[in-house]
């Protein structure tokens, strides 16, 4: 299978089952998670399934093309279920076995990996999933998302695309993936780790990206005060993206580390809030929908947990929610 | 007729490390409900996979027990009035429990006589009983952490997918979440995905292990060790053993299946603690080595699934493998172009505790306290390893394996000193001051590494203790615990003579700068006090398992500042205290420290006047215990306390006849005090190896 065969399949299987597929996020992301598609959307009472590949930045991860594994831009297969279906380990398993991966030939395991974010405020568990000791898939049942409680909760399910294929091709090196017949990964992609990690690593500006993160932030805020947390939250990122190319080029100090994370993750917290409010305006229009994927079943024992929202208050002006944000987060 | 009854929660991969307290809380739930409720039940089981909480209670009956219970009203007094008449209050007792004033008795307690009913309590059916018991339990697990699915408001470890609630042949109906319960069980995954149908809780295990689930932990954990031991073997190799992965793995995995893979040789000369961290830390495998415990160029996995073809498994695992040691290789190379030294500076830049500063700051005071310590145990030779090996000992703590793989901080320490060409023992002596790590583990094997040790957790003890964060029930962030056992374990194993209430004083010296703002709560005891009161509570747990807590109390409350000496002293009164010649003697021992405590204190000091003496018994017994003081005191000075003691109860005879003879408490106030003095004196001797009067016997107690 060639990788683009890999993608195509994946698409295909969930696209299936009734995801949309998206096109990936248009600014640079550290993981799927941090596209809108995830970040928000896992957010207040609406259904929610999407598939979405999501080219992922890790600036730190950069090793100039000479490491068989790690890169400095990754791909992952991003899947989000919500409310997350009873059957959601069997249709992520349906997955696998399109792809190639027959779990009666390879040792498919769930192998418990709490995920936490502390630069989104969000927090989940599930597994890493193991093939023959490989872990080739995320699976996270998110839990909080910018301090808010995810009810009902969503799914994720992270593949990295590489490790996948890497298996299934039986390579030794990322760069002899074989993109197409007689493409390889090396060809498509190789000079881009090089220059990439040359930059992050050696190149950047620190005083030029300490300024921009200053006023991406700036403007973060005062979209949220406007009433745009969609734009605001392009300018979260960017700040996050920011913070990880100092972090990669050594620029930020241990102790000042906490801080640009915390400064991240405020502005995070505010664009869930704005988010929320904005859905909540519009009447949660999703809710109205018949959309759903996979299996249902009904709630048996005390109320449904997307009720929630019926009773939180996220109506207030945005100057003096953050106080209340902030209590209720804590 | 006993049915048998079965609780099953089946759920989505619940973390290993979960499943036996899982079935702990399950099992004590369920038993306690049925308990109260006074049903009756044989053997109880548990069983356990990733996939699965169960437990198997044999021969439940059918209804719980009746009981007659003695209900209590109010006093016989405000009951009856004077003509023996029933009161309004005993008609209302009567009438709460629905019968007729004349059914009413009386019964006397100790706080006098009450009206009294006796009541009939009928046993509730079984079926009701474990309606309620099951929903019980199964909500009253207590994971780590626990978390909400799809759209239920309900917890638990990983999502609930089924229940089974069988009595017998009837289903029960229990409610967890988004599931009702049923029959249905679910064999392995992949090898029987298809629904199994329970006739009865009693064909459970065998129903399991037909669809390839080995349900009983030890049994799985048994099949484990089996099955991999005879891998190993087959591979002319021997298992590194580790009971904690073997645990790990048995609840990774449904039916455990071993497969031996291989890595590049070439690998073998990273560290060998390395290579064990690579291959158990991220991937489970187990490592293995050759007849003399040298480690081999392969592993064993452990597949939860018996595939095809290994080959093709094996192919993955091993891949995995080899970029983890082309990682691990990467670190190493990358951390051994920076000289140990050199890294001593960055650790300013990681905080230690936010109030008591960085790793540098707390490097810098733990080697002045080494310093201290390396004097007062009289290893005053040792002091310049210490000074070099206490500077770079939290050196690695900055390199690039040890924020990998945090377990093997001391262990890099150690290779990074020596690639550095540090001495041998600066580089032994970074590894041990980490000794021991466990309640297992062993202890330095030098005084550099148990000085810095020492040094180390003492810093610790006192800093955080001085800033008001003491452990406080479950709460032990720093472990500070298991901290102070190592204190005591590495001075008594070393057998280190010093003052511990003076190095005390001594870290809290070097800490002071940094307590300079930090106010006390009022009425907290000082720093000091409650370090020292804290090691006081460690012995007295430690020394508790093998001594009786009374003799331990006994010899903690006449000082432990020479912790070497207070156990000599404990393990020799220990054996005295087993004889059964010691209870008589016990009593004349207290005999003497009552009168102390009641009379001591009224009496001026000084010492005691052997010419005021008039009776014979009393200057016989003075002449023994001035003799027996002298020996004593040669005895305690060459740590000799069974020697003490035996000089010290050899004074019971005089005791006794004094006690018969003489009159402590003369008319006359010299004679009277003079007297006092002088049991005040044989006391103090007793009180060279332990306060008797905390000792407990019948025959001390009635003195």
């Amino acid at each position: 299978m060639y990788f683009q065969d890999l993608i195509l399949t994946l698409q295909k299987h969930w696209a299936d089952q009734g995801c949309i597929v998206t096109q990936s996020y248009d600014t640079e992301v550290g993981a799927g998670t941090m596209a809108p598609y995830t970040f928000l959307r896992a957010l207040g009472p609406e259904p929610w399934n999407v598939a979405y590949v999501q080219p992922s930045r890790r600036p730190s991860d950069g090793r100039f093309g000479e490491n068989p594994n790690r890169l400095f831009q990754h791909h992952q297969f991003q899947v989000i279920l919500k409310p997350a279906p009873k059957n959601v380990q069997e249709l992520y398993l349906e997955s696998l076995r399109k792809v190639g991966m027959d779990p009666l030939e390879h040792d498919i395991r769930f192998v418990e990996d709490d995920w936490e974010s502390p630069t989104l405020g969000a927090w989940g568990l599930g597994w890493e999933v193991w093939c023959d000791g490989m872990e080739v898939t995320q699976f996270t049942y998110f839990q909080q998302c910018g301090g808010f409680d995810c009810r009902p909760v969503s799914a994720e399910l992270t593949y990295g695309l590489e490790r996948l294929i890497m298996n299934l091709q039986n390579v030794e090196n990322v760069y002899d993936i074989e993109w197409v017949k007689g493409v390889k990964y090396r060809e498509v992609f190789h000079a881009n780790e090089v220059e990439m990690s040359k930059y992050a690593l050696h190149e950047s500006d620190p005083q030029m990206l300490f300024t921009l993160f200053d006023a991406y932030e700036k403007e973060c805020k005062r979209l949220i005060e406007r009433h745009l947390p969609m734009p605001a939250y392009d300018y979260a990122l960017k700040c996050s993206h920011t913070f990880n190319l100092l972090d990669a080029r050594g620029a930020i100090s241990v102790t000042e580390r906490a801080n640009f994370i915390k400064r991240v993750r405020d502005n995070a917290r505010l664009c869930a809030e704005g988010y929320l409010q904005m859905r909540e305006r519009l009447g949660y229009p999703l809710t109205k929908t018949p959309w759903t994927v996979g299996e249902q079943p009904p709630v048996l024992e005390g109320k449904p947990a997307s009720d929630y929202w019926k009773t939180v208050q996220l109506n207030k002006p945005v100057e003096k929610k953050e106080k209340t944000e902030v209590a209720r987060g804590a | 007729m006993a049915r048998d009854l079965l609780l099953e929660v089946g759920a989505e991969e619940i973390p290993a490390s979960f499943i036996v307290p899982a079935l702990e809380d399950l099992k004590r739930v369920l038993a306690e409900r049925m308990a109260d409720a006074r049903l009756k039940h044989g053997e109880v089981r548990t069983f356990g996979t990733p996939r699965r909480l169960a437990v198997l209670v044999r021969d439940v009956a059918d209804t719980g027990e009746d009981i007659t219970k003695e209900v209590l009203g109010p006093s016989a007094k405000a009951a009856f009035d004077a003509q023996g008449k029933p009161t309004k209050a005993a008609e209302k007792f009567a009438e709460s429990l629905k019968l007729s004033v004349d059914a009413l008795g009386r019964t006397t307690t100790a706080k006098g006589e009450y009206v009294s009913a006796r009541v009939e309590e009928k046993g509730r059916p079984a079926e009701a009983i474990l309606q309620d018991a099951m929903h019980a339990a199964v909500h009253g697990i207590s994971f780590k952490k626990s978390m909400r699915w799809g759209d239920v408001d309900t917890a638990f470890a990983r999502p609930v997918q089924w229940l089974v609630a069988l009595l017998g042949d009837t289903e029960l109906p229990v409610v967890l979440g988004d599931v009702k319960a049923g029959r249905t069980t679910y064999g392995h995954r992949f090898l029987a995905p298809g629904a199994i149908t329970l006739k009865a809780p009693a064909d459970y295990e065998a129903a399991l292990e037909k669809a390839h689930v080995v349900a009983d932990v030890a049994k799985r954990r048994a099949e484990l060790l089996r099955k991999v031991n005879a891998a190993a073997k087959a591979a002319g190799a021997q298992l590194l053993e580790d009971d904690g992965l073997v645990d790990q793995v048995t609840n990774l995995v449904e039916l455990p299946s071993p497969v031996v893979g291989s890595f590049e040789e070439r690998h073998l000369d990273l560290p060998p603690e390395v290579l064990v961290q690579e291959m158990k830390s991220h991937q489970r495998y187990f490592s293995l080595t050759d007849a003399n415990g040298k480690l081999l160029p392969r592993f064993i996995a452990v597949s939860n699934t018996p595939v095809r073809d290994e080959q093709l498994s094996l192919r993955g695992y091993q891949r995995v493998l080899a970029a983890r040691l082309a990682d691990g290789r990467f670190f190493f190379d990358e951390d051994r172009r920076t000289p140990l030294a050199d890294r001593v500076e960055k650790l300013g830049r990681v905080v230690w505790q936010g109030q008591l500063g960085t790793y540098l700051e707390k490097v810098e005071r733990f080697r002045a306290l080494a310093g201290f310590l390396a004097q007062a145990t009289g290893r005053a030779g040792e002091a310049a390893t210490v000074e070099r090996a206490a500077t770079l000992s939290k050196a690695d703590l900055v390199t690039g394996m040890v924020g990998e793989f945090p377990e093997l901080q001391g262990v890099m320490g150690r290779e990074y000193a020596k690639a550095g060409g540090e001495p041998d023992a600066v580089a032994l002596a970074i590894f041990e001051h980490y000794l021991p790590r466990g309640a297992e583990d062993a202890l330095p094997s030098q005084d550099a590494g148990a000085l810095i040790g020492l040094a180390d957790r003492l810093d610790s003890l006192c800093g955080i203790f001085a800033i008001g964060k003491a452990p406080s029930g479950a709460a032990d962030p720093f472990a500070l615990r298991r901290a102070c056992l190592s204190i005591i374990r590495i001075v008594l194993g070393r057998g280190y003579r010093f003052s511990l209430s003076a190095a005390v004083d001594e870290a809290l010296r070097l800490l002071a700068p940094k307590l300079a703002n930090v106010k006390r709560k009022p009425g907290e005891a000082a720093p000091r006090e409650q370090v020292l009161e804290f090691f006081r509570g460690r012995l007295k747990a430690l020394w508790g398992e093998q001594h009786r807590t009374d003799v331990v109390e006994a010899v903690l409350a006449v000082g432990f500042d020479d912790l070497v000496a207070a156990k000599k002293r404990l393990e020799a009164l220990s054996v005295l205290v087993g004889h059964s010649d010691f209870q008589p003697l016990a009593a004349a021992f207290k005999r003497v420290v009552n009168i102390v405590e009641k009379q001591g204190k009224d009496v001026a000091g000084g010492q005691t006047n052997p010419q005021r003496f008039t009776d014979e018994p009393e200057k016989n017994l003075h002449t023994a215990f001035t003799q027996a003081r002298d020996k004593v005191g040669v005895h305690v000075r060459a740590d000799d306390f069974a020697s003490a003691l035996k000089e010290i109860t050899g004074l019971k005879p005089a005791v006794d006849t004094f006690f018969d003879k003489v009159m402590v408490m003369a008319e006359d106030k010299d004679l009277r005090e003079n007297r006092i003095r002088f049991l005040t004196e044989i006391g103090a001797l007793f009180n060279q190896v332990a306060d008797f009067s905390k000792i407990q016997a019948e025959t001390a107690a009635a003195a």
